[in-house]
């Protein structure tokens, strides 16, 4: 389904990403681990489409096609979702309208018809219920004044509403308490499927005993120093990152 | 050395018409005074940004002939008086009886009403900061008086749709007095609208008086065509405990210009103004506010915004004037602006004077672009980039569109918005 070879990336001239490689199959769970600011997000936001990063080389296959020669826009209708680290708050759009309007311009792309306000305000509310967030979420301008975990969540909502090909999940496990964690992990859960891939990036195995990963990688220095099974995320909750001879405090820089 | 240009002459012929003497005293007087008025330049303070949008030919002297006949599309459900060219069309105005309420056409006032009214009318204005509402009071054909009884209550809102019907070149003169009495409430909603596409003007005033406790909410809606300059002027000025609110709501042209002057003149009066402009292309819109807090015990609220797309400009002065034995004041000013584009330009002017020590006083202007991160979270959603844009744009001034208090206004304008955003991120 993906297919990433030596990626580079650059922000501000500093190059972050250095030569990523990286094969991921429909219908697998891969985990991404590392220190902090070794490129994870940067690697989530490059696949994105962010216009801060600068890919310098290396391509992006999404089902042979070059992902990086589409718009964010069109990126997303193909399929891909992501997660942030960081959502963003859209205060005087609601919520719904902004859901409504993303579900339909994927719909649109798709040539079905437009759903229209009454229909989506059912699925939606069906699905806010989903991921524990009730409702009158919906009214609230984009993520305004959520919560650190109610902000995961609406991203979780995004997710299984969109029904993404390739769903990447920056950190959506940090900062949820115990019962959010689960929510989020079914919410995850659902989203699997044999058409689907997940590349969730965590720091923490506990987010892994709920969704279980087929393929662990470390992210480290804006390269992917190890790959292994599940049994990798459980070692590095045991002995960190400097066995790998990475340096926890290492920077892309 | 260039002589200032001033009002020609041929602005100051009104044709006579069938008003009753002692308007048309009054508007004879009026014009006297301005002969050889100069007209606003780039060193007219307050014209510094506008003067070069005002274009007042020969051909705007003319004052629009009205047939009496009532232009297409005005059907509002709901009370409504429609007026054509300045002139008040009564088959095509709809409004009830109601005790304690009187709605007259100028045209209609007996000498002694005339007279009352004669004396009253411009006393809510500061001709020098709206020298252009002068025009107005040495023009107008007609107006509409309305008068509420001490507690009366008109249960509706009431439309006074503005037609400038620009088959010809000219100018039309809209007149709106308002006086509301002690404890009486009542709801306006002004619409300006254009038929024709000749080069044409409306000079518009509308004045509020309010007694002790009246409620006066008013909306003014400006819809005027692309070959019409809007001049307007809207005064109010309040006794003990009245309350007045605006929402205006405009969209760019040639020139478009108005001054709104507030004066809390008895302890305890308040207002609120609210304020949404859009702009595109080449046009124009400049707003000029003052609040007078003459009175103690006084609140006023005051935010608008401003966006402006292409080339297009904006402009905002508030004032915010303080009288010395206003004490224990409150008044808020929020201006925040959006530029769409970096050929687009916003003057914002926040200008207060405080002669009282015991007030609160908050004033704040930006000027900012949309935000890049947002634009992306959107996008990032399938959201196309223009679409994304106008969501944005959007709910930089949906919470003013929300409180428009007349819902079938509120969706004219949102639908209005929507178009706007579509023609302005319709990708060149
Ligand atoms: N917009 C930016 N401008 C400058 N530097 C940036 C920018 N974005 C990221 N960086 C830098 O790139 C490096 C990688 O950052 P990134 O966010 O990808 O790390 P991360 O692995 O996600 O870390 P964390 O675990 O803390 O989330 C960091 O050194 C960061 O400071
Ligand atoms: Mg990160």
């Amino acid at each position: 389904m993906l297919s990433i070879k030596n990626l580079h990336a650059t922000v501000e001239g500093e190059e972050i990403l250095k030569g990523i490689n990286l094969e991921i199959k429909a219908g697998e769970v891969h985990a991404i681990m590392g220190p902090n600011g070794s490129g994870k997000s940067t690697l989530s936001q490059v696949l994105a489409g962010n216009e801060t990063f600068t890919v310098t080389e290396g391509e992006v296959l999404l089902d042979g096609e070059n992902l990086l020669d589409l718009a964010t826009e069109e990126r997303a209708r193909e399929g891909i979702f992501l997660a942030f680290q960081y959502p963003v708050e859209i205060p005087g759009v609601s919520n719904m309208q902004f859901l409504r309007t993303a579900v339909n311009a994927q719909r649109h792309h798709r040539g079905e018809p437009e759903m229209n306000a009454a229909e989506f305000m059912k699925l939606a509310r069906e699905t806010s219920k989903q991921v524990d967030l009730d409702p009158s979420f919906l009214k609230r301008g984009v993520n305004e004044g959520f919560s650190g975990g109610e902000k995961k969540r609406n991203e979780i909502l995004q997710a299984l509403l969109l029904q993404p090909r390739l769903a990447i999940l920056d950190e959506t496990d940090s900062g949820l308490d115990i019962d959010a964690l689960k929510v989020v992990a079914d919410g995850v859960n659902a989203l699997k499927s044999k058409d689907r891939a997940i590349l969730m990036v965590t720091h923490y195995q506990r987010l892994l005993n709920h969704i279980v990963p087929d393929f662990v990688h470390v992210l480290a220095g804006g390269q992917i120093v190890k790959s292994g099974g599940r049994e990798l995320a459980l070692e590095l909750e045991d002995r960190g990152y400097s066995w790998l001879g990475v340096n926890e405090e290492t920077t892309a820089s | 050395m260039i002589a200032a240009p001033t009002l020609s002459s041929a602005f100051l012929d009104a044709p006579g018409q069938s008003l009753p003497s002692p308007l048309l005293k009054l508007r004879e007087q009026r014009g006297k005074a301005l002969v050889d008025m100069p007209l606003p330049t780039r060193k007219t303070e307050n014209w510094k940004y506008s003067s070069r949008y005002l274009k007042l030919d020969e051909a705007l002297a003319k004052t629009l002939p009205s047939a009496g006949k009532s232009g297409p599309g005005l059907a509002v459900a709901g009370y409504h008086v429609v007026f054509h060219n300045g002139v008040m069309v009564p088959e095509a105005s709809d409004y009830p009886d109601i005790a304690g309420i009187e709605i007259k056409r100028f045209v209609d006032l007996d000498d002694d009403e005339a007279r009352e009214l004669a004396e009253r009318l411009d006393n809510t204005l500061d001709s020098k900061a709206a020298q252009m509402a002068r025009l107005n009071t040495a023009r107008f054909e007609d107006g509409l008086l309305i008068r509420l009884q001490a507690d009366a209550v008109l249960d509706q809102p009431l439309y006074i749709i503005c037609e400038t019907d620009a088959s010809s070149a000219g100018t039309a003169y809209p007149r709106i007095y308002v006086d509301a009495g002690r404890h009486s409430q009542i709801t306006l909603v002004e619409e300006h609208i254009t038929s024709g596409s000749e080069p044409a003007m409306t000079n518009t005033v509308t004045e509020f008086a309010l007694s002790e406790g009246a409620h006066v909410t008013s909306v003014r809606l400006s819809l005027d065509g692309d070959t019409v300059q809007h001049i307007g002027a809207t005064g109010a000025r309040l006794h003990a405990n009245a309350r007045f609110e605006n929402h205006t709501v405009g969209f760019g042209g040639p020139l478009r210009r108005h001054d709104l002057q507030v004066r809390l003149e008895g302890p305890g009066a308040e207002c609120r103004l609210n304020g949404v402009v859009v702009t595109q292309g080449k046009q124009h819109y400049d707003n000029h506010t003052t609040i007078e807090h003459v009175a103690p015990h006084c609140n006023s609220e005051e935010t608008y915004r401003n966006i402006a797309a292409d080339e297009s400009h904006a402009i905002f002065n508030g004032r915010i004037h303080i009288h010395p034995d206003a004490q224990k004041s409150n008044a808020n000013m929020s201006n925040k602006n959006l530029l769409l584009s970096t050929g687009a330009e916003i003057d914002t002017k926040p200008e207060l004077e405080i002669y009282a020590d015991d007030v609160k006083c908050a004033h704040g202007a930006t000027v900012g672009q949309l935000n890049d991160e947002s634009i992306f979270y959107l996008v990032s959603r399938g959201i196309g980039r223009q679409e994304a844009r106008a969501l944005l744009s959007m709910a930089f001034i949906n919470e003013l569109v929300e409180q428009i208090p007349v819902d079938s206004v509120k969706d004219t304008v949102q639908a209005r918005l929507n178009r706007f955003f579509d023609q302005t991120f319709d990708e060149a």
